[in-house]
């Protein structure tokens, strides 16, 4: 394998954090690290992917070396003389110069000037952003130095050396123990984890063994799943609700358990990303797999009345486009949406070939979730309920398959209509010429549940069956739907007297079987239709009982329930069809046959089987079977307006994809092959961001030209090498590596001095310190309080909160507070209603999860500190830890010290003890002559007096960080 | 007569009082803030938009000129009124009242409900002139109706979202798209507070539903989340978790902080860590708002009269006592307070929710409060700078409103976006003026039309900014309020 030598990687390092400072004239001129930031932050908003004027872009390296409109060229490698660029930012006339100096003051520096001329004298070399280069492993310097405990220390010890730093002290143990405790579970270390650690530590102070052990414990903990499957979830937009508007509610926690016990399980990475997006592709897949793609099923429903399922349902698939990028590639794809990215090379068309690997998927945008899973309750049933799920599929396909066979072949005449019916006043039915045929046709308009009757007559004597085929509208193709419909229910009914009028009597004709051309369908037959949208010609047919004979004076009536409500604005009723009928004598031994007879009953019976299980059913992603939707290039990002049909693939720039096989498939494995530059890089340094406070990247969702650069670009590359060779692909291999390493296990205390050399700790002077998360804020009391539920899985919980927060246009919604122990779950099962969160997250940066959230910035206000001191589930457990701390001992300064050492993982200083033992003997003091106000807080005077405490210990700085 | 705003005092323990971070504008936190949010805030800038984001409102101190408005009070009507029922008079629309609506207006429209062919609707209630303005206003609105010649209308308003979530969005971020910022946060972010001990964005919500847009309508989008709206509310605490818990008075409370904040500053000199001492200044500030929140929320303190002229009623949670609130939270130099009434969605789905009974019922509930916070905020001379704008997230069609193909039961109109109509007052607009004309069915604008990124841009300029230069990088864009893609501009022509 190639390596790199370090010391070079640090340079490169070294003069990408100076950014585009002036290189001496001879040195060679580094296009990424030097030029393109000058070029982005001054020329590309103009010239670019988005607007290129004058014909004039820095993207592409032939775009920028090309004749711009003027007939000049902007560059002319190896000589600044004669390139445009180099005058037009030069020039003192401000008619020229560039950057427009009234709109853009700030031009340029001369620096940055002479940089740009001197680039091209070099000969205006082009390189491609570091991030769409595939990583490679970076030779580590020899180990003369005992501070490196792991890899990663190597690098970080190389730059501190560089920067004339020297790492920190080691950390006491007790807070590497903290800090590696809440990084691997989300929860504080317990009384009984810091004795024996302290106890091993202090048996055998030289042996690292202690160490070892703990991260293996911890690692092997359930509670491993929960604290990153909160990480996971921001990512995936999980919701316990649908979102938009109505934002009812959507039962898909069943995929939150799988990521639990994904991550408990150390599902390996590549494995983890292609179950999420095509776990419903791979052969045989198990209820989990199919789970998994619930992933994607987290996009949001709109249920708003007047909406449209098809815009709706576009966005979702926009969405899965934008969070796949950000998610596992750390791009910003979705500026792609309406144009070509503006500073990274993606063109417009490569965002919709992309799109095209989830525009197929099944959903639409249904209020019903369609197309769910069933998940048993009793996991020893799944195996089942996937079985039968299999099963259906392929039964509903063997049952309509001798009938599709046949419409292919069989013979059709014309049906010719003579009266209409309906069942609402303003619906019109005529006929008209369209496409060399004689269709039915909707004039008046579409009306929700209309029942139309047509009768008429073909001149066949004795009809066999009846064909309803639904055409497009004009124009529309398959990328260009038409309004959808849907039949409930067919009627044919017989006219025998000279009275053809509807109204008139009739006999009714039973009709034996509804022929259809879609086996797996959202509605089983005799249901019928294309919904919400139409993207092919359709057709249905009916098998009446027994073949109907007709005299000259007979009349047929082809009766069609529709019955589908839509959100939409066109409700979704024919509004163009014709009828057909046939003589063929197959169609009745078709449907009358045995073997038909029983596959029906088969399916039949495979749908109640699966009904009768107990337990949910989840939103899961699946793909049309069949009239595929095809995808074409939204003009502008507008999907009312289309461009060319593309095919599913992916960007030029990265690396090849082979599109054998299914799609989706295909690109999920592409995201995991060994040459893709970013699906490593961003994993390892959003591991790295959750561990140290910021990434490596610290723009985790932008790798881009534009997000920030690599603090450590050798240090990301090896790891993110490693991360696939070495580790595996494992997650907790990965994590292993960076809690043992010596730069985590660093003290976290800082000097000014330090503070002002490495304000952010972006050199890894110093161990990480910080702010629980959300979940960890809530865990953390319920542990200390010794309230915390252990219980895992299953359907979110309402633990106590103000009332009214639910209230929300057209919902009955209520938030009924849980009892028992689901009060006191961990953060992770608490219901997340994306209009309404619950309020603790929210104030300590949780995101509401409408779309992908890549990252939670930290704030510290005000109204987190309303939180932690009146929240009724801090002072629970502020009671909690004051009962613990009665009991722990009688004396106050054990009692003290203990609740101290629970909150935060350390022994107090003696004066911290003094602090709050007079703050106690206060409070004792003041309830002494308040017992009735001691009372509702905790009883007796000294019992309300030590909740007090409590209550500042848990809000105490060391309890709130990790 | 002087406007009685709370100056900004600070009374934070010297080694803390640099990190007041909720109300701090950027540039403070450029000044003197090392870690912590202050300097992700530099990271995530510096050096690829410093210079940006400096030379915007930040070169100058402050704002780019001198602001007209200090402050907003933002009053949305979730559902959308109709103005054709209230301000947009069209005698011409009543001829057509009831025919069927000429198929070349409808060609190629979409709605959200209106399929086929409707009919049309003429207006539903009677029109006058009032004023020395002379402006055509409904009969329902009789003391609104007496600030009339404060107001400034503007008649051709238009959106590109025709369903109340995006819709509201693009009223109150500019996009349809969740994520971006609210116009209070980037008015937050751009100018602080003039209060310490409150919030500088305040929303509140009528009793009944939140607006369709849910909390992003006051959300931080991707700006940091200490300028997101806090909701407060008129029942219970007006913030969350503002009282103390049962049991613990306010003295020992305070005793508890001393103790707190003492033990967060021995652990900040072992420590270093500077958010610890964020921390402390941030606790403390909690413990002013607690005294300071509930004295602003807290109506009884008003005289009967006032009561009776808003018709608030302590203890509910309703528009008038939020008017009431809106114009104490202003006098205490709250910065942008967003007032969100419902249930102007006049479809005709039902009798009582139609263009007849149901507005009417609506103006009754706002008249009087709308009324009074004019003439308060006028006798208490706070209307110069406080400005005030009156919005739906869209008009109404002119058409009677068809669903599904089956008539509504009401008289009532469909969601549209090419023609509505908004006014605003004080803080710098031209007083009893009217900007804009639609056709004369009121269906589509036939001069001057002005979209909500206009509206957005004027509100900005009011308050001292020029709006193409406050900006926030973000994704790789100088993100703005007014919408990078789309042309917006200053509408000169409604500002005194």
């Amino acid at each position: 394998m190639f390596m790199r030598p370090l010391v070079t990687t640090l340079l490169l390092a070294a003069s990408a954090a100076a950014g585009a400072a002036a290189a001496p004239a001879a040195e060679r001129v580094d296009f990424n690290a030097q030029v393109r930031p000058i070029l982005n932050r001054h020329c590309t908003a103009c010239h670019g992917g988005v607007k290129q004027a004058s014909d004039l872009s820095f993207i592409y390296r032939d775009q920028a070396l090309g004749k711009a409109k003027s007939g000049l060229h902007a560059i002319v490698p190896g000589k600044p003389d004669e390139s445009e660029l180099v005058r037009r930012i030069t020039t003192d006339d401000p008619d020229d110069r560039m950057p427009p100096p009234h709109e853009h003051p700030e031009g340029p520096t001369a620096d940055e000037q002479k940089l740009l001329a001197e680039w091209i004298a070099q000969g205006a070399e082009w390189g491609d952003h570091w991030a769409f280069i595939p990583p490679e492993r970076t030779e580590l310097p020899s180990a003369a130095d005992p501070w490196p405990r792991q890899p990663v220390d190597h690098f970080i010890a190389a730059r501190l050396a560089a920067e004339g730093l020297t790492p920190s002290k080691p950390a006491p143990p007790v807070q590497w123990l903290r800090r590696t405790t809440f990084a691997l579970t989300g929860l504080p270390p317990t009384a009984g984890e810091i004795r024996s650690f302290e106890a091993a530590r202090r048996d055998a102070p030289d042996d690292d063994g202690a160490y070892d052990a703990v991260v293996e414990a911890l690692l092997a903990s359930p509670h491993f799943g929960e604290r990153w499957a909160a990480v996971w979830l921001d990512l995936a937009r999980y919701a316990d609700s649908m979102g938009y508007e109505k934002d009812a509610v959507r039962t898909i926690w069943p995929y939150r358990d799988w990521l639990i016990r994904a991550l408990n399980d150390d599902l390996p990475y590549d494995q983890f990303v292609i179950k999420q997006l095509a776990g419903d592709l791979l052969d045989n897949p198990t209820l989990d797999d199919l789970i998994a793609t619930g992933f994607h099923r987290n996009t949001q429903t709109n249920a708003e009345g007047g909406t449209d399922d098809e815009e709706f349902r576009i966005a979702a698939v926009i969405d899965r486009v934008n969070t796949t990028w950000t998610v596992f590639q750390g791009i910003t794809f979705g500026c792609v949406q309406c144009h070509a990215h503006p500073y990274d090379p993606f063109r417009h068309d490569e965002y919709y070939r992309f799109a095209a690997f989830f525009n197929n998927n099944a959903d639409c945008d249904l209020r019903n979730e369609f197309p769910t899973v069933k998940v048993p309750d009793d996991p020893a049933r799944w195996g089942e309920a996937a079985a039968l799920r299999r099963e259906l599929t392929e039964v509903s396909r063997q049952v309509m398959a001798p009938f599709r066979e046949a419409a292919s072949q069989a013979e059709w005449l014309p049906f010719e209509p003579e009266h209409f019916w309906d069942n609402k006043e303003q619906v019109d039915l005529t006929t008209a010429h369209e496409g060399g045929r004689k269709l039915i046709v909707l004039d008046g308009n579409a009306v929700q549940r209309s029942t139309y009757e047509v009768v008429g007559n073909s001149g066949l004597r004795r009809v066999e069956a009846v064909r309803v085929a639904v055409p497009l509208a004009p124009g529309d193709d398959a990328a260009n739907p038409s309004e959808g419909f849907v039949v409930n229910k067919f009627e044919l009914r017989l006219r025998r007297s000279g009275n053809h009028a509807p109204g008139a009597d009739f006999e009714n004709v039973p009709v034996r079987f509804v022929a259809v051309d879609e086996a797996n369908s959202m509605f089983f037959s005799p249901a019928w239709g294309a919904f919400p949208n139409q993207f092919h010609p359709r057709w249905a047919i009916l098998v009446p009982e027994t073949p109907i004979e007709l005299g000259d004076d007979d009349r047929l009536a082809i009766v069609l329930h529709q019955n589908q409500g839509r959100d939409g604005a066109t409700p979704p009723v024919l509004q163009r069809f014709y009828l057909e009928v046939s003589g063929d004598p197959a169609w009745q031994a078709l449907a009358g046959s045995s073997g038909h007879r029983d596959l029906v009953k088969r399916r039949d019976g495979i749908v109640k089987s699966l009904k009768d299980i107990p337990g949910p059913t989840m939103p899961v992603i699946r793909d049309r079977e069949e009239f595929p939707r095809s995808t074409a290039v939204f003009n502008r990002g507008n999907w009312l307006d289309k461009g060319e049909v593309v095919a599913p693939g992916v960007p030029a720039i990265m690396p090849k994809f082979d599109p054998a096989g299914h799609p989706r498939l295909a690109m999920a494995e592409w995201l995991v092959s060994s040459d893709h530059p970013l699906t490593t890089r961003v994993i390892v340094n959003r591991v790295w961001a959750e561990l140290f406070g910021t990434g490596l990247v610290e723009t985790l969702e932008d790798f881009g030209s534009t997000g920030a650069s690599p603090s450590h670009p050798a240090l990301l590359d090896d790891l993110a090498v490693r991360f696939r060779t070495a580790h595996q692909w494992s997650l907790k291999a990965l994590l292993r590596e960076l809690v043992l390493s010596a730069t985590f296990r660093q003290n976290h205390a800082v000097t000014p001095a330090l503070l002002e050399r490495d304000p952010r700790n972006r050199l890894l002077t110093r161990g990480p310190r910080l702010r629980l998360s959300a979940e960890m804020v809530r865990d953390h009391a319920l542990a200390t309080g010794g309230l915390l539920s252990p219980k895992m899985f299953g359907p979110p919980v309402k633990p106590p909160q103000p009332d009214g927060l639910w209230d929300s246009p057209y919902s009955n919604l209520k938030w009924v507070t849980a009892k028992g122990e689901d009060r006191h779950r961990r953060g992770i099962y608490t219901f997340w209603r994306r209009s309404a969160p619950y309020p603790s997250f929210e104030t300590f940066d949780a995101p509401e999860r409408r779309v992908c959230s890549p990252r939670r910035i930290s704030t510290n206000t005000p109204l987190q500190a309303l939180v932690t001191l009146n929240d009724p589930v801090y002072v629970e457990a502020s009671q909690g830890l004051a009962k613990r701390m009665r009991e722990h001992s009688p004396s106050l300064r054990n009692q003290l010290a203990f609740g101290y050492r629970l909150a935060a993982s350390e022994d107090p200083e003696p004066a911290y003890l003094d602090i709050l033992a007079a703050a106690y003997e206060d409070a004792r003091d003041a309830y002494t002559a308040m017992p009735a106000e001691a009372a509702k807080l905790g009883g007796t005077p000294e019992a309300a007096a030590l909740v007090i405490v409590a209550n500042i210990i848990l809000n105490l700085d060391p309890a709130l960080t990790r | 007569m002087k406007s009685k705003i709370e100056h900004r005092r600070s009374n934070i323990a010297s080694e803390a009082s640099h990190t007041a971070l909720l109300h701090q504008t950027r540039r403070h936190f450029l000044r003197t803030s090392t870690s912590g949010l202050g300097a992700m805030w530099l990271a995530t800038t510096a050096g690829r938009s410093f210079g940006a984001a400096v030379s915007g409102a930040g070169a100058t101190d402050r704002t780019d000129h001198a602001p007209k408005a200090k402050r907003v009070i933002f009053l949305h009507m979730a559902g959308a009124p109709s103005q054709l029922e209230l301000f947009d008079y069209k005698p011409e629309l009543v001829k057509y009242d009831g025919k069927r609506c000429p198929e070349e207006l409808i060609k190629g429209e979409r709605f959200a409900f209106i399929t086929g062919v409707p009919n049309m609707l003429g207006p539903q209630h009677p029109f006058h002139q009032a004023g020395n303005s002379g402006a055509w206003i409904t009969d329902l609105l009789p003391t609104f109706e007496r600030s009339i010649d404060e107001v400034c209308f503007i008649k051709s308003m238009h959106t590109d979202q025709f369903n109340h979530a995006p819709g509201q969005l693009v009223l109150t971020t500019g996009t349809a798209n969740l994520g971006h910022p609210s116009a209070g946060a980037w008015a937050t972010y751009g100018l602080g507070t003039e209060n310490h001990n409150l919030p500088g964005f305040i929303a509140l919500v009528s009793g009944g539903n939140k607006p369709d847009a849910g909390k992003a309508a006051w959300g931080s989008g991707f700006l940091p989340s200490l300028y997101q709206g806090v909701q407060c509310r008129g029942k219970g605490d007006p913030i969350l978790y503002l009282s103390n818990p049962e049991g613990v008075t306010q003295p020992l409370r305070r005793r508890a902080l001393d103790a707190l904040n003492e033990i967060n500053r021995r652990v900040h000199r072992d420590v270093g860590d500077p958010e610890t001492l964020t921390r402390v200044a941030q606790y403390e500030l909690a413990y002013r708002m607690q005294m300071r929140a509930s004295d602003a929320f807290d109506i009884t303190r008003e005289k009967p009269a006032t009561l009776e002229a808003y018709g608030a009623a302590p203890g509910e949670e309703s528009f008038a006592n939020n008017c009431l609130l809106a114009r104490r939270l202003a006098e205490r130099g709250v910065r942008f307070i967003q007032l969100h009434d419902w249930g102007w969605d006049h479809h005709g789905t039902s009798v009582d929710k139609d263009c007849r009974v149901g507005i009417r019922n609506k103006c009754n509930e706002m008249d009087r409060p709308v009324g009074a916070l004019l003439e308060d905020l006028r006798q208490r001379g706070m209307l110069e700078d406080t400005l005030v704008v009156w919005a739906g997230e869209f008009g109404r069609t002119p058409m009677k409103e068809n669903r599904a193909g089956n008539q509504n039961k009401g008289a009532g109109r469909d969601h549209h976006k090419d023609a509505f109509t908004i006014w605003m007052a004080g803080g710098g607009v031209k007083p009893g003026f009217s900007f804009g004309e639609t056709d004369p069915i009121g269906y589509k604008v036939v001069r001057d039309p002005v979209s909500l990124h206009d509206l957005h841009a004027t509100i900005l300029h009011l308050l001292g900014f020029d709006p193409k230069r406050l900006t926030y990088e973000f994704q790789g864009l100088n993100q703005r309020l007014t919408n990078v893609t789309k042309p917006s501009r200053v509408v000169k022509e409604v500002i005194a």
